[in-house]
This record gives structure tokens, sequence and C-alpha cells, in this order.
């Protein structure tokens, strides 16, 4: 997956719930993201966490667990029930997302996806609405190509917060990167908290795992002692 | 007369505080990996864990509500949290399905629910000493677990209680103080907009009384409200810098 440079992002500041910001809310394209409300002229805060600023956008960056969905993201989910026309797929948010039969490369009313209960997929939320179940796709709706989404074979899940999972997506922990160059593994990190990754051998998808879990805590140059360690 | 206004103020409790002066509070958010956001705290010898859970889909379907979440607090008390008694509580106990409706009952206007339409908010609390104080420190405690869960709130919460003994007001009263026959008022309030979620007094207190007394828990509050803050600046800042990329 090619992911475009996201722009400078500036901390601003700690925020608690309640707080009110000092935003000019008739700035021409402000845009305000989770954790943040407007009330009248005043912006106040719901979430506490580290109020960060990216261009005109503001939201509220915390530590959550909880997966709330939203359009376009990519998610790591296990099928967990199976429907006449779609499958129930767990992906750790509010509600079980639904995946459609015909939501999957080449698929007809025929030529059905053939995936099993306990399977995991990597899919694309197509619909996130508040008063619906979650819906997702296992295509890319730009070519109709599979494009890297499906059923997820062997491998492990990790399960961490929503904000490690956009530091490894964005790059900004460059983990992957440097494991990378010990030994090799493939990994899928949905947006949901969960990184699916895998290996050739059960020994090495375990250390992967390991890896992966600690530097949550860690900063780059951190990061570095520790593949340095592994790589002696 | 100066002397004995002097006196009233030192007046000293049991375990040696001033009529007007809390226990002592410590806090800690995210203390469970499990949940989805955890606190514990401690307040004099009171001693309160909380979880909380969501928002995940609701256990019964009758208890789903179709444009809003629907907010589940259940409180247990520890067998060993008495040291009179040991018994076992069963969760069905009248006393603690009370707090569990007042804490409900503070929360339920300011979590935003209606974001989070058909699913459910657990919070559960475990008192594991008791000592007085049972609303406000499991209104305190589920606060900072649900920002820690980052659960969308309008604003956090805090409480504390207050107390009438012999014509002099008590802040913050511990179980052998509640025991002696105190009207014991506990107030929640919104700290920064100042509104009032919850006032809560099971025993009759003269009606020159109340307004000190509120008063004076409101003032109780802020001064939690100013542990609370600090705690949880603290500890964004610090998780911040723990994972941050340089």
């Amino acid at each position: 997956m090619k992911h475009s440079k996201p722009t400078e992002r500036t901390k601003v500041k700690v925020v608690l719930p309640g707080d009110t910001v000092s935003l000019d809310v008739t700035t021409p394209g402000i845009t305000l993201g989770p954790g943040l409300i407007q009330a009248g002229d005043s912006i106040s805060c719901t979430k506490a966490g580290f109020l960060v600023r990216s261009g005109s956008i503001y939201w509220v960056e915390n530590d959550q667990k909880r997966y709330i969905p939203e359009t376009g993201e990519h998610v790591v989910g296990r099928i967990s029930g199976k429907g006449g026309e779609f499958y129930r797929v767990d992906i750790g948010s509010a509600h079980q997302a639904i995946l459609p039969f015909l939501a999957f490369e080449n698929a007809t009313k025929k030529n059905r996806p053939n995936l099993n209960i306990g399977d995991l997929i990597y899919a694309r939320v197509a619909l996130a609405n508040k008063d619906m179940d979650p819906e997702l796709q296992c295509l890319n709706p730009m070519n109709n190509k599979a494009d890297g989404f499906g059923k997820l074979e062997g491998g492990m899940v990790l399960k961490c917060s929503l904000r490690y999972c956009q530091r490894l997506l964005t790059q900004e922990t460059d983990i992957c990167k440097l494991l990378g160059q010990v030994l090799q593994f493939e990994v899928s990190i949905g947006m949901n908290g969960r990184v699916w990754l895998s290996s050739d051998t059960i020994k090495h998808i375990s250390l992967v795992y390991n890896v992966l879990k600690q530097a949550e805590a860690l900063n780059n140059s951190e990061c570095k002692a520790l593949v340095n360690k592994l790589a002696v | 007369m100066c002397i004995i206004t002097v006196l009233l103020i030192l007046i000293s409790l049991m375990d040696g505080r001033r009529a007007n002066e809390l226990r002592k509070i410590k806090c800690k958010p995210s203390v469970l990996s499990q949940a989805d956001g955890s606190a514990y705290i401690e307040q004099g010898n009171t001693k309160c864990l909380a979880a909380v859970y969501g928002p995940r889909e609701t256990r019964q379907k009758a208890q789903l509500i179709h444009n809003k979440a629907n907010i589940n607090v259940e409180i247990s008390l520890a067998p060993f949290s008495m040291p009179q008694e040991r018994k076992k509580r069963s969760k069905s106990d009248r006393r603690l399905l009370e707090i569990a409706s007042a804490v409900k009952q503070t929360f339920e206007p300011i979590i935003m629910t209606n974001l989070f339409a058909r699913s459910q908010i657990d919070i559960y609390l475990q008192i594991l000493q008791f000592d007085g104080g049972t609303i406000q420190i499991c209104i305190n405690a589920a606060t900072l677990a649900l920002i820690d869960a980052g659960i969308p709130m309008q604003e956090y919460v805090c409480a504390c209680s207050a107390g009438c003994h012999e014509n002099h007001t008590l802040l913050d009263l511990n179980n052998a103080e509640e025991m002696a026959d105190t009207p014991e008022l506990t107030v929640a309030l919104l700290p920064m907009s100042g509104k009032l979620t919850l006032l809560q007094m099971d025993s009759r207190l003269h009606v020159d009384k109340l307004e000190p007394v509120m008063n004076l828990a409101a003032l109780g509050c802020k001064e939690i409200y100013q542990t609370l803050d600090e705690t949880v600046r603290e500890y964004v800042k610090d998780l911040f810098q723990k994972s941050s990329p340089y």
C-alpha cells in the first residue's frame, strides 16, 4: 500500500474534556476532527489528549483502544458469522461489520468467496454511519481489483492502541523498516488497532510480534537499539 | 469570640484532618491492559478500581436504545473491603444498586451518548477498601476511567461529600463520621462550567445548614478537580513523550 506523506503536524497543547480552545471558527477552511465540538462561537474538547494541528485541520490525539469505523479506512477483521448474502466481521468496533459476498474481486452471484468463521481478512470500510452497521469491501473501488485486500493466511494478530497503528502506517515509528533489514516478514496494518503479521517460521512470527508490541512504548532511537540487539 | 472561631476552624477530626480538609487523594489512570479505559483512585482509606468497556454491542436486546448509547454501571464491594466484617455481597445488594444508579444518572447527560447509537458503555467499579464516601469515589474513579477510554464527554465530573455535625460543617466524611449520625450530602460538579449534576442526601439536615454544607462540598469538588486535572495532564504528556518518534 502506498501512503501519501502527511502534511506537517504540530502538537499544540494538552487538552482535557471541557477545555475551550481559542480557535477562530470563522477562519475559512477550518475543520474540526474527533474530540472537538463547536458550541456557538467557541470550540471545546470532548477527549483528553494532545490537540494536533495539520494545516487548518484540528483534532485531539489520544491513546484510545476502541475503534470507531470511518469510511475509507483499512481494517483487519475476523469472520464471526455467515448470512445468506454476507459475512459478519468482528473489527473491534461497537457493532459487527457486514462484508457482502459481492464485495470481492471477480465475485458474482455464482462465484462466491470461500471464507470460514475464524478466518482473518484485510478489508476497506466502504460505509460507516453511526445508525447502521459498518460495511466492508475486499476490493479497491478505484479499479475493482483486490489490491492486497482479502483473506490473510497464517500469521497472527497483534492488538494495540489506535494511535500506534497510525504511527506504524505513517512511518512516524519506523520499526517495520528497521526490523525488515534483519528478517523478512509481512504486515497488514489495520486502523482498528489490529496488526496482522506473518513470517516464514513460527519462531520468527513470535519474534516480530514481541518486537512490534514492545516498540509501542519506544521512540525511534530506542527501536534502533532494540533491532540492533536482535541483529547481533 | 475570635479564639472560639479559630478553635472551630482548627477542630480536628478523627484522623487528624481539619473540618474543611480533604482526605489524601492518590490516582492513576490506565491500570488495566484489557479494559478500554481504567483508573485506580484512593481517597483516604477508601480505594476504588474502575474499568470502562465500550462503546460495544449491547448484551441484551432490551437494553438497546435506537438513538443513543446505553450506560451500564455495576458496582461490587470486595469481600475484604471492610475490616469489621468479612462477607460476600451480591451485585444486587440494594445499597450498591442505589449507588450505581446515582453514578449512571451523573454521567448520562455528560457523556455524548448520541454519537454511539445502539451501543452500550459499561462502567465496572470495584471498591477494594471501604471507608465512607462511596458515591463520590465511584464518580471520581469512573470519570478518570472514561477519560482514559477516550469516550467523548462535554466536560468531566468531580464529586465530593460534606456533612454537618453539632453545628460544624465537615468535608469528606470517612466511615466513622458517617456512622455517627451525620447527615451526608454528596455533590457532583462540572468544575469548569460550575454546573451541578448530582445532589444526594439520605438523611435529614436543617435547611439553614444546607447552603454552607453545599458550598463546602462544592469547594471540595474544586480541590479534587485540581488533583485529577494535574494527574491527567501529566499522564497524557508522559504518554506522548514516551512514544514520540524522537
